[in-house]
């Protein structure tokens, strides 16, 4: 059919109405967003029951799940009714869909994205979804009687509604992405069923590897439909089936189709991927039944035949299709032959049909996709059967070894006759639809090919596999329900409750009526199913028995035959009982896949991390660096404008304190990793090279506070630094000789990042500066913000807000620094006193006139009596410079640093104990107090109907003073202040206490940190 | 007196701000009063913040709010700048920090000092970093933010958490100087620090000072970079995170979302600027290859702290690539993305420790040699009865199942329609030329890394859950699994109002368009 090109420049071009245009005479109804109308097209009938019949089993699912552990009979109840119902529906349903309408129910949801929820029925997913539903009625059946009664059926039967829900979504859905997610859904709960027994490895494992390939195989899918939905420019599955000339044709077909063949491919276990679905055995019984036959399995061909229509009809699709299945056949029905466990032949078994069935749909013919869909059909039915006898027999005779069971039809009868015809049908007896299909499918093979190699391995393989089809049902009937009494069973078995064995009756009869009278059971189905993929010019097929001697019953035949002698030849060799397939039994195909995955996902992974990455500070900090550098090097690299040579009358003294500076920033990067104390001392000479330059350049504020914080954190660190651990000896101390590559790198790094650094500012800074906030701020410091001193109001007026920031980060800081150093405790190494108390202590020790520790109480002491006296002098300066700060040199902070240091001077004056023996100091509530004098201050402008932290200023008559400025921006100030004083006190203290806490230590060993964890396991 | 209506946007800032200096000047010894204030202000945030996306989802897309701090001219006076995008984010702060709160409240509260008031200064950078419409201003809660997580990073103390610490706080410092240089270089050739204002006056940049300006910016998106923890920048953020106490570790799963928070403002307003140049390819190689990393780290690692922690890296990845495409409805969905993958991956931290309590320690190491070497007992034939697993251990089933699935992107749940959503953006965002080979590799990436995290998670809890141990039923209490129900919830309710929430995202990044284009 014609389809409109795609505009480009247009998300998804197909807007609805052009949808709906393909739609034409299909059942739809569309549901818009509230407020729109919705459109309905074509019949009602049936269209609304649609989203029901996919939610209901996930209500149900839920309903059950909460259900108490014990609640058996009712779980079962309930899965049952929804069962019916489910089922009832389908089949009322089916004269909707009879005529070829497809019914959709669409709801708008995500339209930008190309995603709504639609639901859809056409006739083959009429065919899955009774499938689905109906042999899941059965299953719920039989799982009543098969589980224990100390198993929790509200949990198992939840799972498998849950599964059955994510089944009939996929089969109903008509979007591409529901189909994924629904995809997905299938291999999370058959996750949970096969591991339902998850105490034993085996379902474990097999739960494991059937979600690890399955998924794969789903996002596989996602991939796949994002690539077939960008080709044909929507994600609905009617217009993409409308255009599968655009899709063979364009470029990216074959990805398109690798992708979504992955998905099918592990969905239904073909070579290289079934070796999951024996292991997939390890589920209860129920499940294995179900999902190799209606479901899970049959959702891959399912696949393949939705988008038949659309990939097909390619050489490509010809090829990997038809030989993978082929490969699938053989290998399938060969394992089969050799397993000593019933399911495990039976899985293996499935495996080989699911071969038969992508075979069939690689053959690019019409007929051949007739075939396939009616195997489907056939193979549901039988297997389903056998796997619930298997299970009967398992539950009856408390083994599935076929090596241990013999001789059961004397004690079970019926559900052995049962078992037999299943078999039967499986091998392709006449008389069963096994037959039929498989006369279908000999029919085709049979189809002369102009390629040689196709033209015999087709038909070669094709009477091969079924040939040894016959075996292996032979070999499973003869094995388990003829022959001698068993021998090695711990109970006799018997017959099962009548209705545990009602499902496989059900089936069983389905199989004999199909394989008798096809034209009146299945055939209208049939047709109506594979009518909804061919279109209306559907190719001429017969369903009736007898269709004369053609090459398809000579191969019938033979394969009969062939596999009844096959069967007598190796008689002695399975007697011989052993557990793998012979030429191929050393190739464990989970094995192999197990390794590979921990190769990948573990060994490689690893490897790849330590190449990738790294856990070590030093590399990190240097890819930091470098890569900053290099994106400041790419855009300027092309030149950064004229560079003005520096001015002649630069001030030779000037440029030594810069010589200066410079020298001991060099020095400190030097020392910094052999001698800290060196380091720490050379970085203070860079620092107050810098304030120097402030006060050079006339920026007194910025010299002030540069002073004082290169003061204040060189005491801190200093104090710090007694507590690390100590220098390196001194064979490694001398940086110069002990320079490596890597040394090497990071000074050519840090000479380049750094120089970068420096030409940038240079530009920066000989550049005319551009015509900013700057002059406004210059202008309007006095007028508007009622302070002289610029810095000061920019700080606490018109940048207010990030000195508010910046004053709670500085009250963070301390507060962190005191929480880690509360827990901390000196390592044993820095316990001991310092070398140089040690040497005093011998020094006096030696000598009469000394007690030991005068030195040390009399260290400083005429030092120590002037801080005492100064304190009083600091604390008026500090005062004095909070007050005029606003208008000369000074300011909160300044002034709050300088209280610091008067604090600071008295703990090193008197030590720890004298100095909070008489100063009480809470630094904790001046952090809190000044954070909340700030914020109030702040916060009070709302009262004005003004935002946060609007200032205002006015003269006020003080009677000594006279007329002074007060601006609220004070307060603000004194805020700043307050918290400042705590902050740096707060660390002091922290660092500070640190020396109480190891000379208390001393008497005791040095025992190790206790974190909290460690302390509450304890 | 004006309605505190007319302040909302300066609200979230202002709220934990208070919260943390009352909480400073109440003694250690009052935990409960102190627990007691810090959810109560948590709560009020909440309010706040609904407040805002109310505000701002009733307006159009572009609406946006200016809040003039002190009252001055606008670029002059520090804007904070509230509109659809900040009132998100500052949404997801307050629902994490509301489960963060909760799953302190157990116990790890009184895990060390000053735990509360440093968690909502947190809180209080978190947003002034969201709200904030000036770059140095920008620059002073970045700090907040990581003074305040440096001291949560090594709340619980033990050496692991200062060790990690300490290499956070190195590393971080480092990025914040190139932050402070960026914002000097670009002040000195734009002469303002108002965001809007510098893109405004980008045009009239004289040509010699474009490169320096381009340094500038340059820097302060390696800055930016390094926090979102880009590839190879990046590696810190693991091991910090995983070290980190799992109520903190929950709360920082939005911190690396800042730094692609900040670019995404910055690549929009900058966009008419012509920045998109080399900036944007740097941004999807360097996002494709912290997937790249993230992915094999998430395999590679074996206990789940860590794994979840290179998760937070895959997330970056993805976001930081999907803001290279500078298309509205890629950013909508990322957007929702970013939403899904923080609240995820809080969830992941929060339930690492749950599962960790009563179990032997190298068990992990376990998961990984069963795995290689299989272990085929023989099973029992009267073992093939189910086990009930006990309530506790099914609540966290249910819960780590449902945080593997949003992690991996698995449908149906919220994770798989984020991704669905971007890939079916990125894909369609070409126009003409059709769709370039960087956007299928990138796909082709998300899809892998999905698969990769499915796993990963598979293997852990397959472990966790399925194997029998001796181990003990691990004691939790409703505070702790209420955080873990918020969480998932919230991605339910966001799968649920997908449309809606859709709608609102889409409007959101036309508006911020829009306003960069106008």
């Amino acid at each position: 059919m014609a389809f409109p090109a795609r505009p480009p420049g247009q998300r998804l071009p197909l807007k609805l109405p052009e949808v709906t245009a393909i739609l034409q005479g299909s059942a739809t109804i569309v549901w818009l967003p509230v407020g729109q109308t919705s459109t309905v097209c074509g019949t009602m009938s049936g269209v609304a029951l649609l989203p029901f019949i996919i939610l209901l089993p996930f209500i149900g699912a839920l309903a059950i799940w909460l259900l108490p552990a014990r609640a058996r009979s009712s779980a079962s109840l309930l899965a049952g009714a929804v069962a019916v119902a489910l089922t009832a529906s389908c089949l009322w349903l089916y004269g909707s869909v009879a005529d070829g309408t497809v019914l959709r129910n669409e709801l708008t949801w995500l339209p930008q994205f190309g995603l709504n929820l639609v639901a859809r029925m056409d006739g083959l997913s009429w065919l899955f979804a009774t499938m689905i539903a109906g042999i899941g009625g059965l299953i719920v059946l039989y799982a009543h009687y098969y589980m224990s009664p100390k198993d929790s059926m509200p949990r198992f039967l939840a799972f498998l509604l849950a599964f059955k829900g994510a089944m009939l979504g996929i089969v109903l859905s008509g979007n591409l992405i529901q189909i994924v997610a629904f995809w997905e859904l299938t291999s999370v709960f058959s996750f949970l069923l096969i591991g339902y027994w998850h105490h034993t490895s085996a379902a474990r494992d097999g739960a494991r590897m059937a979600l690890v390939i399955t998924g794969a195989g789903g996002f596989a899918l996602f991939g796949g439909m994002l690539l077939l939905g960008h080709i044909v420019g929507s994600y609905d599955l009617d217009v993409v089936l409308a255009a599968g000339d655009k899709v063979r044709s364009d470029p990216l077909y074959t990805p398109t189709l690798l992708l979504i063949l992955l998905a099918a491919f592990t969905k239904s276990a073909q070579f290289p991927f079934q070796f999951w679905l024996p292991r997939a055995m390890a589920a209860p019984t129920p499940v294995s039944a179900y999902l190799h036959s209606a479901t899970m399995v049959k959702a891959g061909v399912f696949l393949l035949t939705v988008f038949w229509p659309v990939l097909a009809g390619t050489s490509t699709w010809f090829w990997i299709v038809t030989y993978v299945g082929l490969a699938t056949l053989l290998l399938g029905a060969y394992s089969a032959i050799f397993q000593q466990d019933m399911k495990g032949l039976l899985a293996y078994s499935t495996v080989s049909h699911l071969g038969l069935i992508t075979t069939l749909l690689g053959m690019n013919s019409q007929l051949a996709l007739v075939a396939a869909v009616f195997h489907i059909v056939n193979h549901a039915t039988f297997k389903a059967s056998l796997f619930m006898a298997a299970g009967i027999i398992d539950h009856e005779a408390g083994t599935r070894d076929i090596r241990k069971l013999s001789g059961l039809y004397r004690y079970m009868p019926a559900t052995a006759t049962l078992a037999i015809v299943a078999s039967a049908a499986m091998a392709g007896v006449p008389l069963l639809n096994g037959f039929l299909s498989k006369e279908m499918f000999f029919g085709e093979t049979a189809l002369r090919n102009p390629i040689p190699f196709v033209d015999v391995s087709l038909p070669a393989v094709a009477i091969v596999a079924s040939l040894f089809a016959v075996t292996y049902s032979l070999r499973f009937v003869h094995g388990v329900f003829f022959g001698p009494p068993p021998t090695e069973l711990d109970r006799v078995p018997h017959e099962p409750p009548a209705l545990m064995r009602r499902p496989i009756e059900i089936l069983v009869l389905i199989c004999l009526l199909v394989g008798i009278i096809p034209g009146l059971t299945i055939g209208p189905f049939l047709a109506t199913a594979v009518k909804s993929v061919l279109g209306p010019d559907m190719p001429y097929y017969s369903l009736s028995v007898w269709h004369g001697f053609n090459w398809a019953l000579a191969m019938s035949l033979v394969a009969l035959a062939g596999g009844v002698i096959l069967f007598l030849l190796l008689q002695k060799y399975l007697a011989r009982g052993i557990e793998a397939p012979p030429f191929i039994g050393h190739i464990v195909g989970p094995r192999i896949f197990e390794r590979l995955l921990i190769l990948l996902s573990v060994r490689w992974a690893k490897a790849a991390e330590r190449l990738l990455g790294t856990r070590r500070l030093q590399p990190q900090l240097v890819l930091l660096v470098a890569v900053a550098t290099l994106a400041a090097a790419i855009p300027t690299l092309g030149g950064i404008g004229l560079l003005p040579l520096p001015p002649t009358t630069f001030d030779p003294g000037l440029a030594l304190v810069w010589v200066v500076g410079m020298t001991c920033a060099v020095g400190a990067a030097v020392q910094a990793k052999y001698h800290r104390l060196v380091a720490l001392m050379l970085l203070g000479g860079a620092g107050l090279a810098t304030s120097i330059t402030f006060v050079w350049y006339s920026a007194p504020d910025l010299a002030l506070t540069q002073l004082l914080v290169e003061v204040v954190t060189t005491i801190l660190i200093l104090l710090g630094l007694r507590w690390l651990p100590q220098r390196l000896e001194t064979s490694e101390i001398d940086p110069f000789r002990r320079f490596s590559l890597h040394r090497l790198r990071d000074l050519a790094l840090a000479t380049i990042a750094g120089g970068g650094i420096a030409l940038l500012s240079y530009a920066v800074m000989t550049r005319d500066a551009p015509d900013g906030i700057a002059r406004f701020l210059l202008e309007n410091a006095y007028t508007e913000g009622g302070g002289r001193n610029v810095v000061n109001v920019i700080l606490v007026d018109f940048r207010a807000f990030d000195t508010f920031g910046e004053i709670t980060v500085l009250g963070i800081v301390a507060l962190a620094t005191y929480a880690l150093l509360r827990r901390f405790r000196p390592a044993a190494d820095s316990i001991p006193r310092p070398e140089q108390q040690r040497v005093q202590s011998a020094f006096e020790s030696q000598r009469d006139d000394h007690k030991e520790g005068t030195i040390l109480s009399e260290f400083l002491y005429v030092p120590s009596v002037l801080m005492r006296w100064l304190f009083p002098v600091i604390v008026t300066f500090a005062a004095f410079l909070l007050l005029r700060g606003h208008d000369l040199p000074g300011g909160g902070f300044i002034a709050g640093i300088t209280l610091a240091i008067g604090f600071i001077l008295q703990y090193l004056a008197g030590g720890t104990r004298w100095t909070e023996e008489r100063l009480r100091i809470l630094p904790v509530y001046w952090i809190g107090t000044g954070l909340l004098l700030a914020l109030v201050t702040g916060a009070a402008s709302w009262l004005f109907g003004y935002p946060f932290l609007t200032t205002s200023f006015q003269y006020v008559d003080v009677p000594v003073l006279g007329r002074v400025p007060v601006a609220s921006a004070l307060l603000f100030d004194i805020g700043v202040f307050i918290l400042v004083v705590g902050a740096t006190v707060l660390m002091l203290i922290a660092i500070a206490h640190q020396s109480l806490r190891s000379a208390k230590r001393d008497a005791q060993p040095p025992g190790k940190t206790a974190p909290m964890i460690e302390r509450e396991k304890a | 007196m004006t309605a505190i209506v007319d302040h909302l946007v300066i609200l979230p800032i202002v709220v934990p701000m208070l919260a943390g200096v009352i909480l400073t000047l109440i003694n250690e010894r009052h935990a409960a009063t102190k627990l007691a204030i810090n959810i109560s202000a948590t709560l009020l945030l909440l309010v706040v913040s609904l407040l805002l996306l109310w505000k701002f989802g009733t307006g159009d897309g572009s609406l946006t709010e200016v809040y003039r701090l002190g009252n001055w001219p606008v670029p002059v006076a520090i804007t904070l700048v509230g509109d659809r995008l900040s009132a998100v984010m500052v949404a997801l702060v307050s629902f994490l920090a509301l489960g963060c709160i909760s799953y302190a409240a157990a116990r790890w509260h009184r895990g060390g000092s000053h735990f509360n008031t440093l968690f909502q200064l947190l809180l209080m950078g978190l947003n002034g970093a969201f709200l904030t419409g000036d770059l140095f201003n920008l620059f002073v809660f970045f700090e907040v933010m990581l003074a305040a997580s440096y001291g949560l990073l090594l709340h619980g103390s033990g050496n692991a958490r200062v060790r990690a610490g300490l290499h956070y706080i190195a590393f971080n410092l480092a990025a914040s100087s190139l932050f402070l240089l960026g914002v000097s270089l670009v002040y000195a050739v734009t002469g303002t620090l108002n965001m809007a204002d510098i893109a405004a006056r980008l045009p009239t940049v004289p040509a010699e000072s474009r490169s320096l300006l381009e340094a500038g910016l340059a820097l302060l998106g390696i800055a930016f970079l390094g926090k979102a923890a880009m590839w190879p920048i990046g590696f810190w953020l693991p091991t910090a995170y995983a070290a980190a106490s799992p109520p903190a570790a929950a709360l920082f799963a939005i911190m690396s979302k800042v730094g692609v928070y900040v670019l995404l403002r910055l690549s929009v307003l900058l966009g008419a600027y012509g920045a998109e140049g080399f900036g944007h390819e740097w941004l999807l190689y360097g996002g494709m290859a912290t997937i790249v990393f993230g992915t094999v780290g998430f395999l590679s690692s074996q206990d789940l702290p860590r794994m979840v922690g290179f998760g937070v890296l895959v997330s970056s990845g993805t976001l930081l690539a999907m803001l290279s495409y500078g298309d509205p409805a890629v950013t909508a969905s990322a957007v929702y993305y970013l939403v899904i993958s923080t609240l995820t991956i809080a969830c992941l931290f929060l339930l690492s420790e749950l599962l960790e309590r009563g179990r032997a320690p190298e068990a992990d190491i376990l998961a990984v040699t069963l795995e290689a070497f299989g272990d085929e007992q023989e099973v029992e034939r009267e073992q093939e009865v189910g086990i009930t697993i006990p309530a506790t251990m099914a609540t966290l089933g249910i819960s780590f199942a449902l945080c593997a699935m949003l992690l991996a992107g698995m449908p149906p749940l919220s994770g798989f329609l984020a991704k669905f959503m971007m890939m079916a953006a990125v894909i369609g965002s070409d126009t003409g030329a059709g769709v370039g080979a960087s956007t299928w590799v990138l796909v082709a990436l998300l899809i892998v890394s999905g698969f990769a995290t499915m796993l990963g998670l598979l293997r852990t809890g397959i472990n966790r859950f399925w194997v029998p141990s001796a181990g003990e039923v691990p004691l939790v209490r409703v505070v702790e699994i209420g955080p873990i129900a918020l969480f998932l919830g919230l991605c339910v309710a966001l799968l649920v109002l997908a449309a809606p929430a859709m709608a609102y995202m889409e409007n959101m990044a036309e508006g911020l368009y829009a306003l960069s284009a106008g």
